[in-house]
């Protein structure tokens, strides 16, 4: 991967990749691998850009796919070897915000659903609905209630918790 | 008072640090490792396997009253152990301190010398096997009886004419010499197609990380 293409094509959108990366991971280590893995993917997956979409919307796209598959590659791979120890761990090191709000929020979006998980992120980021659709592969409407219905889930996560 | 989580968001990643982008100098270096453990384990099952079915081969043998087919496999199973053995100490001093490139490279070199010690060795074995088995059954004893020469005397009954080189029929010879020269000469190939049976997915999914490495790197 050159550097230009890092700097150019990936750089300016590394924000929301790392709040993806951030959401389906508990590690630093997790955190930088997934980090990774989706910009080779990017760099690999270069060409298959069709401009059908813009170019932001295929990278969040591709960026929630590759947190996706890793997260199911991970699971698997936790069945085999894991304890639950193990997996209690690895939460208990995970990586802290500066703010602490931030961190109860995250903490509530990592108790969604994997898909969940990438629609509030998406919506967080001040995507329209119909972004959101194309990137999830789905209609404007269901992504409108869906995010009505996250949100709701969140609210009662978060002020649940401290009520 | 309860904050949105639109503006617990927005506020959230205001702050210094929040979003620091991880530098990306050590890409694949995971996968790498994965990919040479995956192969370890693999491999380390395989030899166990092997050890253990050349330790049950010889008093199955000896039970069956094949004594010369099992101390022959029995053979054959140990070296291939300690050919294997030799490589596990090769593939355990792969360096992984090395680049991920570096490291792939190593375990690339190591596979290529499997593949090739495995091809050369394969053709001694595949032909020594088939002499095992035949000699095993040849000089067995079923029912009292030495199949070999049983086999020989029921072959001049129905053949009285037949050549006999050493009480051995002449035909017999040529065929086992036949299908030996096949094995020798088709050895390698099976041994490289019994390898890629097991390892193809590790082995592809390694050229496929050196590849990419490779058109990082330029």
């Amino acid at each position: 991967m050159s550097r230009d293409f890092y700097t150019s094509s990936i750089l300016p959108y590394a924000a929301i990749i790392i709040k993806i990366c951030r959401a389906y991971t508990n590690t630093q280590e997790d955190f930088e691998d997934y980090y990774q893995e989706v910009c080779l993917q990017i760099w690999k997956s270069r060409d298959n850009f069709r401009e059908q979409s813009k170019w932001s919307t295929w990278v969040y796209r591709l960026s929630l796919n590759v947190c996706l598959t890793l997260l199911k590659k991970k699971k698997n791979s936790h069945q085999q070897f894991a304890s639950d120890s193990l997996i209690q761990e690895e939460i208990e090191e995970g990586h802290q915000f500066v703010d602490e709000s931030l961190n109860q929020l995250y903490d509530a979006i990592k108790q969604l659903s994997e898909i969940d998980r990438g629609v509030i992120l998406l919506y967080l980021e001040e995507k329209s609905y119909q972004e959101i659709a194309d990137i999830i592969d789905t209609n404007p409407n269901n992504i409108a209630v869906r995010i009505k219905r996250i949100k709701e889930r969140l609210k009662k996560l978060l002020y649940g918790k401290v009520n | 008072m309860e904050k949105s989580i639109e503006s617990i968001w927005k506020e959230g990643f205001l702050k210094k640090d929040a979003l620091v982008a991880p530098k990306l100098n050590n890409l694949y270096n995971q996968k790498s490792k994965h990919i040479i453990d995956k192969f370890q384990r693999m491999y380390q099952i395989n030899r166990i396997a092997i050890a253990a079915f050349a330790l049950i081969v010889l008093p199955v043998s000896f039970i069956s009253k094949l004594p010369y087919l099992g101390v022959l496999m029995f053979i054959a199973f140990a070296i291939i152990i300690a050919v294997s053995g030799r490589f596990m100490k090769k593939l355990k001093a792969i360096n992984t301190g090395d680049t991920s490139y570096q490291y792939l490279n190593s375990f690339n070199e190591f596979i290529k010398d499997l593949l090739s010690v495995n091809e050369k060795l394969s053709r001694f074995l595949y032909p020594y096997i088939f002499i095992a088995i035949i000699l095993g059954f040849w000089f067995g004893d079923i029912g009292g009886n030495i199949p070999g020469k049983e086999f020989v005397s029921k072959l001049i009954v129905d053949y009285p004419d037949m050549q006999l080189v050493l009480g051995l029929p002449l035909i017999g010879i040529f065929g086992a010499t036949f299908i030996i020269f096949i094995l020798a000469l088709f050895g390698g190939i099976i041994g490289t197609w019994d390898i890629n049976l097991v390892y193809s997915g590790v082995i592809k999914k390694l050229e496929e990380l050196i590849g990419d490495m490779e058109e990082l790197r330029n």
